[in-house]
Protein backbone atom coordinates (compact mmCIF):
# COMPACT_ATOMS: atom_id res chain seq x y z
CA UNK A 1 0.00 0.00 0.00
CA UNK A 2 2.86 2.32 0.92
CA UNK A 3 4.56 1.70 -2.43
CA UNK A 4 1.29 2.02 -4.34
CA UNK A 5 0.65 5.48 -2.90
CA UNK A 6 4.26 6.48 -3.35
CA UNK A 7 4.32 5.40 -6.98
CA UNK A 8 1.02 7.12 -7.64
CA UNK A 9 2.31 10.35 -6.11
CA UNK A 10 5.49 10.25 -8.18
CA UNK A 11 3.47 9.59 -11.32
CA UNK A 12 1.07 12.44 -10.57
CA UNK A 13 3.96 14.83 -10.00
CA UNK A 14 5.59 13.68 -13.24
CA UNK A 15 2.30 14.16 -15.09
CA UNK A 16 1.88 17.67 -13.66
CA UNK A 17 5.44 18.54 -14.67
CA UNK A 18 4.87 17.12 -18.17
CA UNK A 19 1.63 19.05 -18.57
CA UNK A 20 3.27 22.27 -17.42
CA UNK A 21 6.25 21.72 -19.72
CA UNK A 22 4.02 21.07 -22.74
CA UNK A 23 1.92 24.13 -21.87
CA UNK A 24 5.02 26.31 -21.68
CA UNK A 25 6.35 24.89 -24.94
CA UNK A 26 3.06 25.44 -26.80
CA UNK A 27 2.04 28.79 -25.36
CA UNK A 28 2.90 32.06 -27.09
CA UNK A 29 3.89 34.51 -24.34
CA UNK A 30 4.20 37.46 -26.74
CA UNK A 31 0.66 36.93 -28.02
CA UNK A 32 -0.66 36.65 -24.48
CA UNK A 33 1.20 39.77 -23.37
CA UNK A 34 -0.25 41.72 -26.31
CA UNK A 35 -3.75 40.47 -25.51
CA UNK A 36 -3.36 41.38 -21.86
CA UNK A 37 -2.37 44.92 -22.81
CA UNK A 38 -4.95 45.10 -25.60
CA UNK A 39 -2.23 46.44 -27.89
CA UNK A 40 -3.17 45.77 -31.52
CA UNK A 41 0.20 46.67 -32.98
CA UNK A 42 2.03 44.46 -30.51
CA UNK A 43 -0.39 41.68 -31.41
CA UNK A 44 0.29 42.10 -35.14
CA UNK A 45 4.01 42.04 -34.47
CA UNK A 46 3.89 38.96 -32.23
CA UNK A 47 1.23 36.88 -33.97
CA UNK A 48 2.31 37.52 -37.54
CA UNK A 49 6.05 37.43 -36.91
CA UNK A 50 6.74 40.92 -38.25
CA UNK A 51 10.34 41.95 -38.68
CA UNK A 52 11.32 45.51 -37.72
CA UNK A 53 10.98 46.62 -41.33
CA UNK A 54 7.62 44.92 -41.77
CA UNK A 55 6.40 46.40 -38.49
CA UNK A 56 7.46 49.89 -39.55
CA UNK A 57 5.70 49.48 -42.91
CA UNK A 58 2.51 48.21 -41.24
CA UNK A 59 2.60 51.03 -38.71
CA UNK A 60 3.00 53.55 -41.51
CA UNK A 61 0.02 52.03 -43.32
CA UNK A 62 -2.05 52.28 -40.16
CA UNK A 63 -0.99 55.86 -39.55
CA UNK A 64 -1.85 56.87 -43.08
CA UNK A 65 -5.18 55.05 -42.87
CA UNK A 66 -6.17 56.66 -39.56
CA UNK A 67 -7.29 60.06 -41.01
CA UNK A 68 -9.46 58.40 -43.66
CA UNK A 69 -10.92 56.19 -40.93
CA UNK A 70 -11.75 59.31 -38.90
CA UNK A 71 -13.33 60.92 -41.93
CA UNK A 72 -15.41 57.82 -42.73
CA UNK A 73 -16.49 57.69 -39.11
CA UNK A 74 -17.56 61.33 -39.19
CA UNK A 75 -19.64 61.06 -42.37
CA UNK A 76 -21.28 57.81 -41.21
CA UNK A 77 -22.22 59.52 -37.95
CA UNK A 78 -23.66 62.48 -39.86
CA UNK A 79 -25.63 60.22 -42.17
CA UNK A 80 -26.89 58.18 -39.22
CA UNK A 81 -28.02 61.31 -37.42
CA UNK A 82 -29.75 62.58 -40.59
CA UNK A 83 -31.58 59.31 -40.95
CA UNK A 84 -32.55 59.32 -37.27
CA UNK A 85 -33.89 62.84 -37.65
CA UNK A 86 -36.04 61.74 -40.58
CA UNK A 87 -37.27 58.68 -38.67
CA UNK A 88 -38.26 60.73 -35.65
CA UNK A 89 -39.76 63.58 -37.75
CA UNK A 90 -43.51 63.59 -37.84
CA UNK A 91 -43.64 64.36 -41.57
CA UNK A 92 -42.72 60.78 -42.55
CA UNK A 93 -41.10 61.68 -45.83
CA UNK A 94 -40.62 58.19 -47.24
CA UNK A 95 -38.53 59.29 -50.21
CA UNK A 96 -36.15 61.31 -48.02
CA UNK A 97 -35.89 58.42 -45.58
CA UNK A 98 -35.10 55.99 -48.38
CA UNK A 99 -32.48 58.38 -49.71
CA UNK A 100 -30.92 58.68 -46.23
CA UNK A 101 -30.92 54.90 -45.85
CA UNK A 102 -29.35 54.54 -49.26
CA UNK A 103 -26.72 57.16 -48.40
CA UNK A 104 -25.87 55.29 -45.19
CA UNK A 105 -25.58 51.96 -46.99
CA UNK A 106 -23.40 53.60 -49.63
CA UNK A 107 -21.13 55.11 -46.97
CA UNK A 108 -20.83 51.82 -45.11
CA UNK A 109 -20.01 50.01 -48.32
CA UNK A 110 -17.38 52.55 -49.21
CA UNK A 111 -15.97 52.27 -45.69
CA UNK A 112 -15.89 48.48 -45.96
CA UNK A 113 -14.12 48.73 -49.31
CA UNK A 114 -11.52 51.11 -47.88
CA UNK A 115 -10.97 48.94 -44.83
CA UNK A 116 -10.66 45.80 -46.97
CA UNK A 117 -8.13 47.57 -49.17
CA UNK A 118 -6.21 48.64 -46.09
CA UNK A 119 -6.03 45.16 -44.55
CA UNK A 120 -4.95 43.73 -47.90
CA UNK A 121 -2.13 46.27 -47.98
CA UNK A 122 -1.18 45.26 -44.43
CA UNK A 123 -1.25 41.58 -45.41
CA UNK A 124 1.00 42.32 -48.37
CA UNK A 125 3.68 43.53 -45.95
CA UNK A 126 3.64 40.19 -44.13
CA UNK A 127 5.12 36.90 -45.21
CA UNK A 128 2.71 35.09 -47.58
CA UNK A 129 1.67 32.51 -44.98
CA UNK A 130 1.17 35.07 -42.22
CA UNK A 131 -0.60 37.42 -44.62
CA UNK A 132 -3.05 34.71 -45.56
CA UNK A 133 -3.68 33.85 -41.93
CA UNK A 134 -4.20 37.54 -41.13
CA UNK A 135 -6.69 37.97 -43.96
CA UNK A 136 -8.50 34.78 -42.94
CA UNK A 137 -8.90 36.27 -39.47
CA UNK A 138 -9.99 39.81 -40.33
CA UNK A 139 -11.73 39.71 -43.72
CA UNK A 140 -14.74 37.60 -42.70
CA UNK A 141 -15.31 39.88 -39.73
CA UNK A 142 -15.14 42.99 -41.88
CA UNK A 143 -17.53 41.49 -44.41
CA UNK A 144 -19.94 40.15 -41.81
CA UNK A 145 -19.43 43.18 -39.59
CA UNK A 146 -19.66 40.94 -36.53
CA UNK A 147 -17.14 42.71 -34.34
CA UNK A 148 -19.56 45.41 -33.20
CA UNK A 149 -21.38 43.46 -30.51
CA UNK A 150 -18.40 41.88 -28.84
CA UNK A 151 -15.80 44.64 -28.40
CA UNK A 152 -16.91 46.01 -25.08
CA UNK A 153 -16.75 42.59 -23.47
CA UNK A 154 -13.45 41.81 -25.12
CA UNK A 155 -11.93 45.15 -24.27
CA UNK A 156 -12.97 44.79 -20.68
CA UNK A 157 -11.54 41.31 -20.60
CA UNK A 158 -8.30 42.30 -22.27
CA UNK A 159 -7.63 45.39 -20.15
CA UNK B 1 14.27 -61.31 30.26
CA UNK B 2 16.48 -58.80 28.46
CA UNK B 3 15.23 -58.85 24.89
CA UNK B 4 16.78 -56.67 22.09
CA UNK B 5 13.56 -54.61 22.13
CA UNK B 6 13.99 -53.78 25.84
CA UNK B 7 17.60 -52.93 25.19
CA UNK B 8 16.66 -50.41 22.47
CA UNK B 9 14.06 -48.84 24.71
CA UNK B 10 16.60 -48.43 27.44
CA UNK B 11 19.09 -46.83 25.08
CA UNK B 12 16.46 -44.40 23.82
CA UNK B 13 15.48 -43.52 27.37
CA UNK B 14 18.99 -42.76 28.29
CA UNK B 15 19.74 -40.80 25.05
CA UNK B 16 20.15 -37.07 25.57
CA UNK B 17 20.77 -34.68 22.68
CA UNK B 18 22.84 -31.67 23.60
CA UNK B 19 23.18 -29.55 20.40
CA UNK B 20 25.62 -26.63 20.55
CA UNK B 21 23.81 -23.38 21.27
CA UNK B 22 23.59 -21.03 18.24
CA UNK B 23 23.83 -17.46 19.60
CA UNK B 24 22.84 -16.04 16.19
CA UNK B 25 19.66 -18.11 15.83
CA UNK B 26 17.16 -15.46 17.03
CA UNK B 27 18.83 -12.72 14.96
CA UNK B 28 18.84 -14.91 11.87
CA UNK B 29 15.14 -15.65 12.23
CA UNK B 30 14.21 -11.95 12.59
CA UNK B 31 16.46 -11.04 9.73
CA UNK B 32 14.57 -13.40 7.45
CA UNK B 33 11.20 -12.15 8.71
CA UNK B 34 12.16 -8.49 8.16
CA UNK B 35 13.50 -9.20 4.70
CA UNK B 36 10.05 -10.41 3.74
CA UNK B 37 8.28 -7.47 5.36
CA UNK B 38 10.62 -4.82 3.97
CA UNK B 39 10.12 -5.42 0.25
CA UNK B 40 11.98 -2.66 -1.58
CA UNK B 41 10.36 -0.13 -3.96
CA UNK B 42 12.24 -1.36 -7.01
CA UNK B 43 11.15 -4.89 -6.20
CA UNK B 44 7.56 -3.66 -5.89
CA UNK B 45 7.79 -1.81 -9.20
CA UNK B 46 9.32 -4.76 -10.96
CA UNK B 47 6.53 -6.98 -9.77
CA UNK B 48 3.88 -4.50 -11.04
CA UNK B 49 5.80 -3.27 -14.07
CA UNK B 50 3.08 -3.75 -16.67
CA UNK B 51 0.34 -1.99 -14.74
CA UNK B 52 2.50 0.95 -13.75
CA UNK B 53 3.98 1.31 -17.23
CA UNK B 54 0.51 1.49 -18.69
CA UNK B 55 -0.56 3.99 -16.05
CA UNK B 56 2.54 6.11 -16.72
CA UNK B 57 1.95 6.18 -20.48
CA UNK B 58 -1.71 7.14 -20.03
CA UNK B 59 -1.08 9.79 -17.36
CA UNK B 60 1.93 11.41 -18.99
CA UNK B 61 0.33 11.31 -22.44
CA UNK B 62 -2.86 12.82 -21.08
CA UNK B 63 -0.95 15.52 -19.24
CA UNK B 64 1.10 16.41 -22.33
CA UNK B 65 -2.01 16.61 -24.49
CA UNK B 66 -3.88 18.68 -21.89
CA UNK B 67 -0.98 21.12 -21.53
CA UNK B 68 -0.76 21.67 -25.27
CA UNK B 69 -4.53 21.91 -25.68
CA UNK B 70 -4.74 24.45 -22.87
CA UNK B 71 -2.02 26.58 -24.47
CA UNK B 72 -3.76 26.43 -27.84
CA UNK B 73 -7.10 27.35 -26.32
CA UNK B 74 -5.51 30.34 -24.61
CA UNK B 75 -3.86 31.41 -27.87
CA UNK B 76 -7.21 31.14 -29.66
CA UNK B 77 -8.95 33.22 -26.99
CA UNK B 78 -6.17 35.83 -27.02
CA UNK B 79 -6.25 36.03 -30.81
CA UNK B 80 -10.03 36.32 -30.85
CA UNK B 81 -9.93 39.18 -28.36
CA UNK B 82 -7.18 40.92 -30.29
CA UNK B 83 -8.93 40.66 -33.69
CA UNK B 84 -11.96 42.35 -32.17
CA UNK B 85 -9.87 45.05 -30.48
CA UNK B 86 -7.93 45.61 -33.70
CA UNK B 87 -11.02 45.94 -35.87
CA UNK B 88 -12.79 48.15 -33.36
CA UNK B 89 -9.84 50.52 -33.61
CA UNK B 90 -9.79 50.25 -37.39
CA UNK B 91 -13.38 50.11 -38.53
CA UNK B 92 -15.09 53.50 -38.92
CA UNK B 93 -18.48 51.81 -38.86
CA UNK B 94 -17.76 50.64 -35.32
CA UNK B 95 -16.20 53.95 -34.37
CA UNK B 96 -19.31 55.76 -35.59
CA UNK B 97 -21.53 53.48 -33.53
CA UNK B 98 -19.41 53.75 -30.39
CA UNK B 99 -18.75 57.49 -30.43
CA UNK B 100 -21.40 59.65 -28.77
Amino acid sequence: MKYLLGTLTVLLLAAAATGFFCFRMSVDPALHAAARKGDSMEWLCADFHLSKEQFAAVKQLHDSYAPSCEEHCRVIQQATKARQALVSAASGDAAALAAAESRLVELRTSCETALTRHVRQVAAEMSPADGERYLALVLPRITNFDHLAAPDLSLNRAR
Amino acid sequence: MNTPHNSLSGVLRRWRVTPPANPNFRHAVWHRVNARVRESWPVYLRSHATAWSLAAVVMLGGAAYSGSALAQARARADREAMVVTYLVDLDPRVQAALKP
